[in-house]
Formats: structure tokens, sequence, C-alpha cells
């Protein structure tokens, strides 16, 4: 009876991840290797620690072969197709708080929410001879968004790894859908975010593989759901 | 059949439906099943991209297995300059993703470019679905459902309504729900936020030219180009065309034609008086489009098809932008899942960079769908 813990092997949510951990009695015992991707918790056999890259977590629980992990709900709902499916949010843990959201240069006085830009995207092929552009790394929130819950179909992503922010002034594209946490960076560049242009408000998640499971290994991520849950919470 | 492969999972009707079209004088012609993916995604939206089959070039170009046959049909006809009019068939599979069943589906169709008389043209390919579905399925009651866009914008011109609204309810046009959204909207319009000066008192005056400068330094302050996307004039015109309309409500006798329009729904024979009905009950003018809608239905029965198996359903339509006319759909009983579609689509030939505008109208048939209904014989 094992249990994967899997946890972001770099960066502040590292450093928050390990914390967490601590307050809920989970201590890491750090490899003294730093090159090392697995960790034990001291006094715990039955739990083993993977450090993988927060984006990876996300797709390792979705496919099951981790068993729980500590990473962003936006990665979760981006890289997992029918996430809900096959994960569960076990518990929202407070850090790494950071908005999915659309944005648009400043200089669009005429767009505040998601219907002008419907209206914008409708007129742009007419007007510009192709389709309005959105950079962004995030394809499948931003067609949830844009194509099922706004009905705007006639726009083209343009895949973006890095700097989304400032793709509109490059040339590269004509809004942007971004994660943010205080706005600054969009400013900077420029741009606004629509009045109801939020897609997702985001944080650092347990999330549990919704994979078969003995029910020894159940319980043992039942308890260590309630232990994170309860740490984070107080 | 000459270059198509009688694999075994040809569809058995294949043959008999090849014979048909080239009887009835549309040849057939070959697509190649790896298709570049840009026009597809351009014209249908992003969303296409979780329904198909994408992959890339060496060289990095997106490629995708062919989703449908209308877009390469009219870019070839494009590449090759042909004369118009002309009439071209397919048949073959099309490969889009799906959750459940099969990936691969056999789809057979005409496309009709070219030709000015649009009533023949619209008239011809409903019967040229109807008569393939009359052959592969004989002694089932077929029924054709038929809607049209350019009615329905010449309700909305007739009404009176702003140009906005028009356009925002034209394209939700065919999506029950996306129509409900924008009429909701329109009778209950969302506050717009207050303006920083100076362009509030700009837009107060509705000084275009100030409001187009002020907004052109604010785009070179953000190193924006201004003629690379959304230029300063195009802004300025909308922010003041929504501060017109800002006190402006669709009125509830508007509303109500419009309720009343959308509830149409009656055999195709009765469907020119209904809608004259509506437009004198209404007070409307609907012109030219009842015009053209009167033509087709005459067009539609010199093509001698069984009059009451039309229906004319008001709100039927698609909700793509390149739809302009004529939408129809062809089922059998009560089946949710229709056997062919088809439509108009005038600008769709332009989108896809024809020099001079080419009418083109055509419809596709799911020879799967209907290899099922004849049951074992497939």
């Amino acid at each position: 009876m094992t249990i994967t813990l899997a946890i972001p092997s770099k960066g502040r949510l590292k450093d928050q991840s390990l914390e967490v951990l601590a307050k809920a009695g989970l201590t890491v015992s750090l490899p003294g290797d730093d090159r090392r991707y697995r960790a034990r918790i001291e006094g715990r056999d039955d739990i083993e620690i993977a450090f993988l890259s927060a984006s990876e977590i996300a797709g390792e629980i979705g496919q099951g072969s981790v068993d729980l992990g500590i990473t962003g709900e936006d990665l979760l709902r981006e890289n997992v197709a029918d996430w809900e499916s096959k994960t569960a949010i076990a518990t929202r843990l407070g850090f790494g708080s950071a908005d999915v959201v659309v944005a648009v240069p400043d200089a669009w006085l005429d767009v505040e929410t998601m219907a002008d830009l419907d209206d914008v995207a409708a007129e742009f092929r007419q007007r510009h001879g192709r389709r309005l552009r959105i950079a962004t790394k995030y394809w499948r929130l931003t067609q949830q968004f844009f194509s099922q819950l706004h009905g705007i179909q006639v726009y083209r992503i343009v895949e973006s790894l890095g700097a989304t922010e400032g793709a509109p002034a490059a040339g590269s594209a004509d809004v942007i859908v971004d994660i943010t946490t205080t706005g600054s960076t969009l400013r900077a560049n420029h741009l606004k975010i629509l009045a109801d242009g939020v897609i997702l408000r985001s944080q650092a998640c347990l999330v549990r593989s919704l994979k078969t499971r003995t029910s020894a290994d159940e319980a043992l991520a039942g308890k260590i759901s309630a232990s994170l849950a309860r740490a984070a919470g107080g | 059949m000459g270059a198509h492969p009688m694999t075994s999972r040809y569809p058995s009707i294949a043959p008999d439906i090849l014979a048909l079209f080239a009887a009835r004088g549309a040849p057939a012609v070959d697509v190649p099943v790896l298709q570049p993916a840009d026009p597809f995604l351009d014209m249908a939206g992003e969303d296409l991209r979780r329904r198909i089959f994408l992959t890339e070039s060496e060289t990095g170009a997106a490629l995708c297995l062919r989703p449908e046959f209308t877009i390469p049909v009219c870019l070839d006809h494009i590449a090759s300059q042909s004369g118009t009019p002309r009439r071209y068939s397919y048949l073959g599979e099309v490969f889009r993703q799906r959750r459940e069943g099969g990936n691969e589906f056999f789809q057979a169709g005409v496309e009709d470019l070219g030709d000015r008389d649009i009533a023949r043209a619209d008239a011809r390919s409903i019967a040229d679905a109807h008569a393939l579905l009359a052959m592969t399925l004989p002694g089932q009651a077929l029924k054709i459902t038929l809607g049209d866009q350019s009615i329905f914008e010449a309700v909305l011109a007739a009404l009176g309504l702003p140009r906005g609204w028009r356009m925002r309810l034209a394209r939700a046009f065919g999506s029950a729900e996306q129509l409900a959204a924008a009429l909701a909207d329109l009778a209950n319009p969302q506050k717009n936020g207050a303006l920083p000066e100076p362009v509030a008192s700009l837009v107060a005056d509705g000084d275009l030219d100030g409001l187009a400068g002020h907004i052109a330094s604010t785009m070179s302050e953000a190193g924006l180009s201004a003629s690379a996307g959304r230029t300063p004039q195009e802004i300025a015109r909308r922010l003041v065309e929504k501060a017109e309309l800002r006190s402006v409500r669709l009125s509830a006798e508007a509303f109500a034609a419009l309720e009343k329009f959308l509830a149409i729904d009656v055999p195709l024979n009765l469907a020119a008086a209904a809608l004259e009905d509506f437009a004198q009950s209404a007070g409307l003018s609907l012109g030219a489009a009842l015009a053209g809608f009167s033509a087709r239905v005459d067009a539609v029965s010199a093509e001698g098809m069984p009059s009451d198996a039309i229906r004319y359903d008001a709100a039927f339509g698609r909700p793509l932008d390149y739809y302009t006319g004529l939408v129809f759909e062809i089922s059998v009983g009560d089946a949710s899942r229709p056997l062919a579609g088809g439509g108009r689509y005038d600008r769709l030939l332009t989108l896809l960079g024809a020099k001079t505008p080419i009418p083109g109208v055509g419809f596709s048939v799911w020879l799967d769908r209907i290899e099922q209904l004849r049951g074992g014989d497939a």
C-alpha cells in the first residue's frame, strides 16, 4: 500500500506546497541531491513524493499515474480533457492564486464586455480580411469560454508560449487570454480585462486521480486530503 | 467508378449514387484526404479544432483529415479558375472526432457554383438530395425542412432595428439559445461603464475625428499599429454607435413581431401566404426577400417534389456567417438526426479568396445513416 503524491519541483509553488504539507504533519525529507525527483515523508513509508512541473502533475493525475498532486486549477482544466471524469479537486489550498482573463488593448474604448467582443469578432473578417486573433497558452479554456459559454465562433487562437501580454503590440494577436495575479503586467502593456472576462479564478489545489485503488489506498488518500484541507483552512 | 477505390468498406449504394449525380449533371471530383487546416478553422471557427484530426507537415504547415467536402471543392474551383456555372459532386469519407461511435463517415453531395438563377439552383439542390434519398430509401416517408436566413434579415431590417442589433440577431439565427440571449440583452441592455475625459465629451459631441485622434495617440503610446488590426476610426465609430443605443430598448412591438415570425412553421405551399399575412399584420414590407422566397417555392414545385412533404420553419437556420439564404434538412420520420443537410453560401467563395463573388448552394448526405436505415444489406 503506497500512495504517490506529486508536488511542484520548483519556485514558490514548491515552497508553499512543502509548507502546507509540514503544517499537515507531513514533513518532506528533501533529497540531499537537488537533481533527484523522488522523496519521502518522514516516518511514512506509505507515501512517495514525486517532484514534477505543475503542468506535468495535472497530466499525470489525469492519466492516473500519480494518485494525488498539488497543481493549479488552471492547469488541471487546461491540460486534462474531460477533467471532471478523471480527477477531483480534493481541497483548494489558498495559495498560488491567479485569474485566467480576457484582456483587450486599452485603446479599444468601445469594448467592455464579451458581448462587445462578439460584435467586433463578427465583423473582423469583413473589415480586415482575417479573423480576430487571440494569443494564449490556454487553448481549451479559451475555446470553452468563447465558443461554448459566449457563443463566439469566429476567432483564431495563436499559440503563445511566453510573454503573451506582448502579443498585441508585437502584432501577432489582437487580444489575449492569460493568467494574472495583480493585473500590473497587463496594465504595463496597455491592456484591460473585460468586465465579464474572468474565465477562471484559479489557485493551487490538491487534486485526486479518480482511478480505482485498493480500499486501503483509497482510505490513505482520503486521510491525506483531510489533513491537507485542515492545514490549508487553519 | 473510375478513380474511387472500391474497398469492402465502401457503401454498397455508392455506384448508384455516382450514377445519379452524373445523370443529374454533376460530375464527380476527387478531393485529397489530407487538407490544409486553416480554411476550415477560418470558416467554421476554433471550436472545430477539437472535432477534427490535425497533423503537421515537415515544414510546420497545419494539415487535417478532411472534415467535410464543401470547402475543398470550393477551393479547387477557385484555384482551377473554372468557368461558372458549374456543378461538382463527391463521395468519400470525412473524419471527425467524436466521443462515441466512429470517427470516419461516408458523405456524398453536390456543390452548385455560380448559377445566377438563385431560385432554380436552390430548388435543384433540394431536388438532388431528395432524389438521392428516394432512390436509396424507397418507400420511406422523407421529411424536408426548409429555412431562410435572408427572410429573417429582411424582417430585422423592416422592423427598423439599428444595424448593430441586426447583426447581432442575424448571427444568432438558427440557435434558439443564442437568439433568446441576444433578445434578452436588447430588451434590457447592459449599462455601459462611464467613459473618462476627454473621451466622454468627444462622444457626447459625436466628434468622430477628435475621438479617432485621441484613440490613435493611445494606440501609439501602447505600441499598437493603427493599421494591422482595429483602426482608430473603427473604434471611434463603434463607440459613438454604442452611445447612441444606450437609451434605446427593443420595443415590445418589435419583440412580439419577432416572436410571431419565428413561430411560423407551415407546409411550403402555404409559406408565402403565411409570410405575407405576418408582414401585413406587423405592418412590415419584406420586399425582395419575399419575392425571392416565392420564386423558390415555384421552382421547388416545378421540380415535381411532393410539396406537402416540405415544411418551412421560420426559425430554422445555421449560425455560420457564410450561409446567406436557403438552409434545408431531410430526415425520415421523427428521427432527430438528419440524413441530408444543405444550404446557400453566397459569401463562402469570396471568404475563401475568389476575386469576384460566386454564388453557391449545396448539400451533403450522411451515407452511414442511410445504410443503417436500409438494414442488413450494407
